[in-house]
């Protein structure tokens, strides 16, 4: 069997599919971070697949930025959540409902 | 395979000042921050990020006659880039004269420093947004903007609502950015580069008669939308707006309701315009459609909300709405090329910058409206703004001069704005959604005029606790009051100016020396 550019695709497809799911269903706030991440680092393999596919390597700058940002949004996101959960003593994303019609 | 070929003169500095002053500027209040004595660092913060912005403003005089690309066409100076540059910086010098007198206010328990920082470092973001001529630079401002509001967001962090607005506005925001850059990956790889004009050149090219191309092109399309729809706040992906307006500080609410907003827009008009515009008859139908949801939905909600803030972010997704019918009027014909003869509708994009230019002024100003209120201790709730006519004269008249400009009434600026964007409506042939902002207009007619007539018309219950002068805050109210009664009637120069933004479609000369904006199959 060899290994086309069809199962990288594939595999960050269902990558990206599991972390989505992942952030529709899951109620803990840290894990609907780390879904998100997943599908941050899924996008990432598609990048490299095309990249490699079309002979080019704007790709696979974008693979590395999209690294960097993700690093960032780490950053920001665990400060906050921190924030909230000291405030309330959870992370379960139904607790945090002060703000409503 | 052309990968070494690389250009290693080096760019062009000159191209770039405006965006260039913001970032020093950013850099400069780092330092200004650590080194002022704190007693000081209010006056000279303050007075520093303005000075900055008006210098980045004057120089976008020497960039606006520009119509070229460098760093290896991944930022372009031209038409389009002017015009946002000049939306976002006016947005910048009010949400500074705004928020000032709050930090002051506020200043023993906040860093004021942070503030200005963050602020900065987001208009930087929306700035590389709006002279983006490369995937990577649009993605890498969107987020450099979105990641400085968040922190603005939950900048009060004892306040409980403010953190919980931001943690909401933080996890759907990222969820956004992994959608849009599944978008970016898929647009990347069907035309084998990121640089705009190359997508374009490369998907008009091969488009036709491929099938399975087709349906990978309108994955790519969906996922793009449905990223930068959660970004602009169109239904249905406004789930995070109301919670965030109503969570954050009453003036950064004001500044995230336009800048990331115009960040969005940005990279709208970049991406499907610019980069997929040989499509234009693939997205413009999900466009309108989405335009009439957003328009409908915000403003049918906005008619149940007694807090102002939550009805002012319902009436900011109308407004995305509206904003969204401009980009639907955009269409290209068939046949593909630089040449601008088979654009039907640049009229479209117009009318949205306009928009946008207008909604700044529109819509801050009722935020700063609000602001100056709470500021004397006062709610934002209807309740709490009964009968301020007749304690605080001249506050309501502007709020009733910016709720009257958002609704749609001649001579204020909104009229205008909602008038251009109908004409292009009817211009591509689409009647109906001219119609459908006309009947939304109507629908808002009733909140906006509701909060005039509370103002004006109730007793007034509610006294004002505190007394405070709020000099900066005021001087950006009467500028707004100004900008609203005046520029609409200026609206011819404006348009044209917002005209330029087509030279946007064609390829920039480069000044790099290399042909970074060739046009090649890869």
């Amino acid at each position: 069997m060899e290994l086309t550019a069809n199962y990288f695709l594939g595999l960050s497809a269902a990558l990206f599919i599991i972390g989505l799911m992942g952030v529709l269903i899951r109620r803990n706030v840290l894990i609907i971070f780390l879904c998100v991440e997943l599908m941050t680092a899924a996008v990432g393999i598609t990048f490299v697949t095309f990249s490699r596919e079309t002979n080019t390597l704007d790709g696979q700058a974008f693979a590395l930025f999209s690294i960097a940002v993700a690093a960032a949004e780490a950053a920001v996101g665990l400060a906050l959540i921190l924030a909230m959960s000291r405030r309330t003593r959870s992370v379960d994303i139904d607790d945090f409902r002060s703000l409503k019609d | 395979m052309d990968l070494l070929n690389l250009d290693l003169s080096g760019p062009q500095w000159g191209l770039v000042w405006p965006q260039l002053i913001v970032f020093l500027l950013a850099v400069v209040l780092v330092f200004a921050d650590a080194f002022i004595p704190k007693h000081r660092s209010f006056e000279m913060l303050t007075g520093i990020s303005i000075v900055g912005y008006l210098l980045a403003l004057g120089a976008l005089y020497w960039q606006h006659d520009k119509h070229a690309a460098t760093f290896q066409g991944s930022f372009r100076a031209d038409g389009l880039t002017v015009f946002l540059s000049l939306i976002i910086l006016v947005a910048a010098i009010f949400s500074v004269l705004t928020s000032a007198n709050y930090l002051k206010d506020y200043g023993e328990r906040v860093p004021i420093g942070e503030y200005y920082i963050l602020l900065a470092f987001s208009v930087l973001g929306a700035l590389l947004v709006s002279s983006a001529g490369d995937l990577i630079t649009i993605f890498v401002g969107i987020e450099l903007t979105a990641l400085a509001t968040y922190v603005l967001t939950g900048y009060t962090k004892r306040n409980a609502q403010a953190v919980e607005g931001a943690l909401k506005y933080f996890l759907l925001g990222i969820f956004a950015s992994a959608i849009l850059l599944y978008g970016m990956a898929w647009a990347y790889g069907l035309s084998g580069s990121t640089g705009l004009d190359n997508i374009r050149a490369n998907v008009g090219a091969a488009v036709e008669g491929q099938e399975w191309f087709e349906a990978s092109v309108l994955l790519a399309l969906l996922l793009l939308i449905v990223g930068l729809g959660f970004k602009i706040a169109a239904v249905p992906f406004h789930m995070w707006t109301p919670d965030a307006y109503e969570g954050a500080p009453t003036p950064v609410t004001a500044y995230m309701s336009v800048i990331p907003k115009a960040a969005g827009f940005a990279a709208m008009i970049r991406l499907l315009v610019q980069g997929l515009g040989p499509l234009s008859e693939d997205w413009r139908w999900l466009i309108a459609v989405l335009a009439v949801l957003t328009m409908m939905l915000g403003n049918i909600v906005a008619l149940s909300q007694r807090n102002l803030k939550r009805m002012l972010a319902y009436s900011s997704i109308a407004h995305t709405g509206y904003m969204m019918v401009g980009l639907a009027a955009y269409r290209e014909g068939t046949g593909f090329g630089n040449d601008l003869e088979n654009i039907i509708g640049t009229r479209g994009v117009s009318a949205l910058l306009y928009y946008m230019l207008a909604y700044v002024f529109m819509n801050i100003g009722a935020f700063a409206v609000l602001t100056w209120i709470q500021a004397r201790g006062r709610g934002v709730t209807l309740d709490d703004v009964s009968g301020l006519a007749s304690t605080d004269p001249l506050p309501a008249a502007a709020m009733a001069v910016f709720m009257v400009s958002l609704m749609g009434i001649p001579p204020l600026i909104g009229f205008y704005a909602k008038y251009y964007v109908i004409l292009a409506a009817m211009e591509a042939d689409m009647l109906w959604l001219a119609i459908a902002v006309v009947l939304a207009s109507g629908i808002s007619a009733y909140f906006y005029l509701r909060v005039v007539a509370v103002m004006y018309f109730s007793s007034s219950d509610v006294t004002n606790t505190r007394s405070v002068r709020t000099p900066l805050l005021n001087a950006s109210i009467i500028l707004l009051v100004i900008g609203n009664l005046v520029l609409g009637l200026f609206s011819a120069g404006i348009v044209d100016l917002s005209e330029d933004w087509t030279n946007a479609l064609t390829v920039a000369q480069t000044t790099d020396g290399a042909d970074a904006a060739q046009v090649t199959n890869p």
